[in-house]
């Protein structure tokens, strides 16, 4: 609301500044990736424990036990999982090598027999010798994947291991001291200014939390949808599969692009000669995809972010052209919690009674403190 | 200088809020319960705490001072005087409307202030709170309803 009462609307000034600083924003996050990563897991495990902080709270429990005691609790329970996972996870490990190059031998079969087909049929593509070329470089690209990529991608999680260790210490004293800086940082807004932070504060936890919960929301649909869809096409490891495709598809277009060849190549791997079931595995993945999209999306991360959806999409590329993977992962929740800073400070900046407020304060304020400094 | 330090923070076992007339129904439990979602302000003598028109993000109980609901340019004086222990801005919260009068301070006045999202978490979380509290707000609004009615030509003709 203005001064003139009526509702405020964020003009293309502010929009334009909304789009800017959220590129500066993804910038500046790309350069601090290390600490990026573990913030954002620590919010979503803030978000998800938070509820439980809440019931502990109403029951008269206080701030800091709480947070301990839902802190201790989580430890717990990934601590009874990781003693139940780990010596299966590890004792499968060695197998993984093999079932890896099975699988993409797999893939390529069904490639080869793809380029076959299609060389059979159009004699411009027998001519060009497709096929013989897409053979030898992917031949040469998976002979030398261990020596090539293995070692780099080791190097990549022993790097990133002790960063992302920092993920539940953080969610520990979010839980334990976020209402405190919460009031911190009410505490230092001018009086004036006071009622509008505290809708912007709970505006920017609304925005945050419904998208971080939508997005656990939307990888379990995800699960739940592809995992029914594999099992019934009969393909093995549905649910695990499903499971991986749903958090490859946090990162938008790259994750589903990868999840959608992961999906082909088991396809292709448990039913060799039987390219059907693998374009049928590619059907369903696009449903379930086009699910998402269009019921799901709003559902859940929708709800979070009131956006036009051609921006939507164009910030996705916007962020990707950024900050690459980290860009499209990360532009939509930074937008949301943006277009809520941009647009109360455009009502602020333009709301010439707040500004009077505050400077009546203000002259308030060193009335008092100067009273008894005058001489008249 | 406010960004330098603070001067006070509530006591944090709710024995403050025990004398308001908001929650003076509430246990001592649940009176640490809603100290919990609660935070000071201070205001100095004169400043505005809310205009009409605004949208209501909190609900204020007056813990020291006094403060003056008016309607400036409208009403000379100020419709009422609240002094410590009563409670204001409720109406904006309970059904989404602007602000129907100014706050302000008549002399320096600390605040307690239960936001929004608060005041709405705790009426849909906690049962016994919400009935005592939703009391409190019915038998507010009920006097001042009955001190409107009484002041009107038809209640002063009926008396």
């Amino acid at each position: 609301m203005t001064a003139s009462g009526l509702p405020y609307r964020a003009g293309p000034l502010v929009w334009a500044a909304n789009i800017g600083a959220t590129c500066v924003v993804l910038f500046l996050f790309q350069k601090i990736l290390w600490l990026v990563v573990p913030f954002i897991l620590a919010l979503i495990i803030y978000y998800v424990l938070m509820p439980l902080k809440l019931q502990l709270l109403l029951r008269g429990v206080s701030h800091d036990r709480a947070a301990a005691w839902v802190s201790l609790l989580a430890f717990g329970v990934f601590l009874a999982g990781a003693v139940l996972a780990f010596p299966a996870f590890f004792g499968e490990a060695i197998a993984w090598q093999d079932s890896a190059m099975r699988y993409l031998g797999g893939g390529i079969r069904l490639l080869a027999g793809a380029m076959s087909d299609l060389e059979q049929r159009f004699g411009f593509i027998a001519q060009s010798s497709a096929r013989e070329m897409l053979e030898l470089q992917l031949g040469g690209f998976f002979e030398h994947f261990a020596e090539k990529y293995l070692p780099g991608l080791a190097m990549g999680i022993v790097a990133w291991s002790p960063s992302l260790m920092l993920a539940p210490f953080l969610a520990f004293f979010m839980l334990r001291d976020g209402w405190r800086f919460r009031r911190f940082l009410l505490r230092a807004v001018p009086n004036a200014y006071f009622e509008r932070s505290l809708y912007v504060m709970d505006e920017v936890d609304r925005t945050a939390r419904q998208y971080f919960v939508g997005l656990l929301q939307l990888t379990l649909l995800d699960t739940v949808c592809l995992a029914a869809g594999l099992w019934a096409i009969g393909i093995s490891g549905a649910l695990t599969l499903g499971l991986v495709t749903a958090v490859l598809a946090w990162v938008p277009y790259i994750g589903s692009i990868i999840g959608c060849l992961l999906v082909v190549l088991v396809a292709a791997t448990d039913f060799p000669g039987q390219p059907g079931v693998a374009y049928a595995a590619i059907a369903l993945f696009l449903f379930v995809r086009l699910l998402d999209d269009f019921v799901f999306m709003p559902l859940t991360v929708g709800k979070s972010l009131k956006m036009h959806p051609l921006l939507t999409v164009l910030m996705i590329f916007v962020g990707g052209a950024v900050a690459g993977v980290p860009g499209l992962m990360l532009v939509l929740p930074v937008l949301g919690v943006i277009m809520v800073i941009g647009e109360t400070l455009g009502l602020l900046l333009t709301d010439t009674r707040l500004r009077a407020r505050h400077v009546h304060a203000k002259a308030l304020a060193e009335r008092q403190l100067t009273h008894d400094l005058r001489l008249d | 200088m406010k960004w330098l330090g603070r001067k006070h923070e509530l006591a944090g076992d709710g024995h403050q809020l025990a004398s308001t007339e908001l929650f003076r129904d509430l246990g001592a439990r649940e009176l640490r319960i809603v100290d919990a979602f609660v935070q000071e302000r201070s205001f100095l003598a004169g400043e505005v705490i809310f205009d009409e028109g605004e949208e209501g993000q909190a609900l204020y109980v007056v813990a020291s001072g006094k403060v003056a609901i008016c309607l400036p340019g409208r009403f000379e004086t100020p419709l009422a005087e609240l002094t410590p222990g009563s409670f204001f801005g409720e109406l904006g919260l309970l059904d989404d409307s602007p602000r129907s009068a100014q706050a302000r301070a008549l002399e320096p006045v600390t605040l307690i202030v239960l936001s929004r999202s608060d005041f709405e978490r705790l009426m849909e979380s906690h049962a016994r709170i919400a009935s005592r509290i939703a009391l409190q707000l019915a038998r507010h609004i009920g006097r001042r309803l009955r001190q409107m009615v009484a002041a009107s030509p038809i209640g002063k003709s009926l008396s």
